[in-house]
């Protein structure tokens, strides 16, 4: 098989990727460490301006009716420039998912608003404890036990967590068993919830391949400055190696993330297995490179003023989300190899 | 005078192809810019212009052409601003052109503007490769229109168009009957983003194409050969010389002050 994106897709990309080096800079991902609210709204409405939010909300409620190989592109340059808001939650795991399972009493109000960047959605599935950014959510969508439901943002109880990345809020969130909208509940319909899964880990695969791809180039473009010894440190072996296998990692993970996409897209039987082997590489290689780009940046890596302290420590956080490399790889395990004796 | 009607006013936008600006600029063996080399993008002042016709035409109607000479690469920034939202293009594409000052730029793009009937046309104040900001100026001469340039902002009541003009002061407050020409500086707007059905939609608008022989100009008022000014000679900047390092030995304020006062700051 041959695949390649195609000219929209690779155009939509450039197109988001301008506006995203104009308007997402370090330190305004940075200021979201501190503000209160962990999330840049001129940035988001800029989104919902173009199309992004609603790229996956059906035409029929004003969005662009469009799918995961779409999608996964500009998820990738939202990674890239370490955007804090839920993009992941709202867009890519939201939106089809209810645009699937929604009471039809609420369905035009909640995908319309996804598409004009009005209702931001938190996701708190089994495995992922917390939400991201509940406080500014207008809709928490839950898992517990066999039934997946939604929950007004003003109807919670909320209680921040630590995180190891600070522009990302999370929270322990509580509610009125009365407040809860069914979504799914039984087996009949899971399959939407399992997919709504695998595009959450896919999302989050695509995003850490931005992060990895921009730590890289940070690092690159250190390793030519920084002289040691009277020649850039980037000459030295024990360097450029180091680097060397970083990029491998990557370049690596990135075709598997795109394949998985194509399954996602296409509703091959193997998606989840794809899904899980994307994310397993995805968090791999952006552990490597952040652990590399630390390593090569020397002691100014680990002052939170560089900006690289923002992307490994996101790296970090979305490695250990939506199932970490080894959860995924005993997932693969599973459909390869079935289950263990 | 032309009293303007909503639903025809026609606004002509010039824009221009360009280098990206951070990018290292080399010329060709003819001493024009190598244009192969780099990146190129919408000169960014025309963002501006483009913006601002798309907000004349949201608050009074009418059409927006985005009118462009250039390369055949020129059309990626022709598809942009139809991507923001103007209606349609018009490509001037011509070998002979290449090499073109601007005062050979100027009849072209006055010759491809005239009789389409433009109420306004609207320029960006000047382009970030050539930097002579006369091109507007030129093209108003040449099609009789009033000239408003350096505009920080826009308006246009009935047959009238009225714009803040910006000088070493604040601005001047100017007006023109329309038909007329108006450039902006950076300060009149925010340009937009396109949007991905904007891009989309942008696929199917119609971009003419334009030679010389359909704007009616001879090969030889135009092009390196029939421009007035011609590049006889370019060097690369000389490196930035070493400043002087003066280690402070307890005389290092007056070593500041004599500085200062060498220079006639103090």
């Amino acid at each position: 098989m041959r695949f390649a994106f195609t000219d929209d897709q690779l155009l939509l990309r450039d197109t988001v990727r301008e506006f995203l080096a104009n308007e997402c800079q370090p330190e305004q991902v940075r200021y979201t460490w501190v503000a209160d609210s962990g999330h840049l709204p001129e940035v988001w409405s800029g989104l919902a301006d173009m199309g992004v939010l609603g790229l996956t909300v059906p035409e029929a409620h004003g969005g662009l009716g469009m799918d995961e190989l779409d999608l996964v592109l500009l998820l990738e340059e939202t990674g890239r420039v370490a955007l804090p808001s839920p993009v992941v939650e709202t867009t890519a795991v939201a939106a089809p998912l209810l645009a699937a399972v929604a009471p039809a009493e609420h369905r035009e109000r909640w995908l319309t608003g996804i598409a004009t960047g009005e209702c931001i959605v938190g996701v708190g599935f089994v495995g992922t404890p917390f939400v991201l950014a509940a406080h500014l959510a207008d809709l928490v969508i839950l898992e517990r036990d066999d039934r997946v439901f939604a929950v007004a943002g003003d109807k919670l109880t909320l209680e921040r967590q630590r995180s190891v990345d600070g522009s990302r809020w999370l929270f322990d969130v509580d509610w009125r068993q009365a407040d809860e909208i069914p979504l799914v509940e039984g087996p009949e319909g899971w399959h939407e919830v399992n997919l709504a899964f695998d595009r959450g880990a896919l999302g989050t695969a695509a995003q850490l391949l931005g992060l990895a791809d921009r730590m890289l180039e940070m690092t690159v473009e250190y390793a030519k400055q920084r002289e040691q010894f009277g020649v850039p440190i980037g000459s030295f072996q024990a360097v450029k190696h180091q680097i060397a296998d970083a990029l491998l990692a990557l370049s690596f993970a990135r075709p598997a993330v795109y394949n998985a996409a194509y399954a996602m897209r296409h509703g091959l039987d193997t998606h989840s297995r794809d899904v899980s082997m994307a994310k397993c590489l995805a968090s791999e290689a952006a552990l490597t490179v952040g652990r590399t780009a630390l390593q090569c940046h020397g002691a100014i890596g680990y002052t939170t003023e560089y900006d690289l302290h923002l992307w490994m420590k996101r790296a970090w956080a979305l490695a250990a989300s939506w199932g970490d490399a080894a959860w995924h790889r005993d997932r693969v395990s599973l459909a390869v190899l079935g289950p263990r004796p | 005078m032309r009293e303007v009607d909503s639903e025809t006013m026609k606004i002509v936008v010039c824009v221009k192809q360009v280098p990206d600006s951070w990018a290292e600029k080399t010329l060709g063996a003819d001493n024009t810019l190598d244009r192969g080399s780099v990146d190129a993008v919408m000169n960014e002042l025309d963002e501006y212009a483009v913006e601002e016709a798309l907000r004349l035409q949201e608050a009074h109607g009418g059409e927006v052409i985005v009118l462009s000479m250039g390369p055949s690469q020129t059309t990626d920034t022709i598809r942009k601003a139809l991507s923001m939202g103007a209606d349609s293009g018009v490509h001037v594409i011509d070998d002979g052109l290449h090499g073109s000052d601007a005062v050979a730029t100027s009849l072209a793009l006055a010759k491809a503007i005239e009789g389409r009937g433009a109420d306004l046309v609207i320029f960006g104040s000047e382009s970030t490769d050539a930097r002579m900001s006369v091109v507007p100026a030129m093209v108003a001469e040449r099609l009789g229109l009033p000239q408003l340039t350096f505009s920080s902002s826009v308006s246009v009541e009935g047959s009238t168009v009225r714009t803040n003009r910006v000088t070493e002061y604040g601005y001047d407050v100017v007006e023109a009957s329309l038909p007329a020409l108006v450039s902006v500086v950076e300060k009149i707007n925010e340009p937009r983003y396109p949007s991905f059905k904007g891009i989309m939609a942008a696929k199917k608008k119609k971009v003419e194409t334009v030679d010389l022989a359909g704007l009616g100009v001879s090969a030889d008022q135009v092009g390196l050969a029939g421009s007035w000014s011609a590049v006889e000679e370019a060097a690369a900047r000389p490196p930035k010389a070493k400043g002087t390092i003066v280690t402070d030995d307890g005389a290092g304020g007056t070593a500041i002050a004599d500085f200062l006062s060498a220079q006639k700051f103090i």
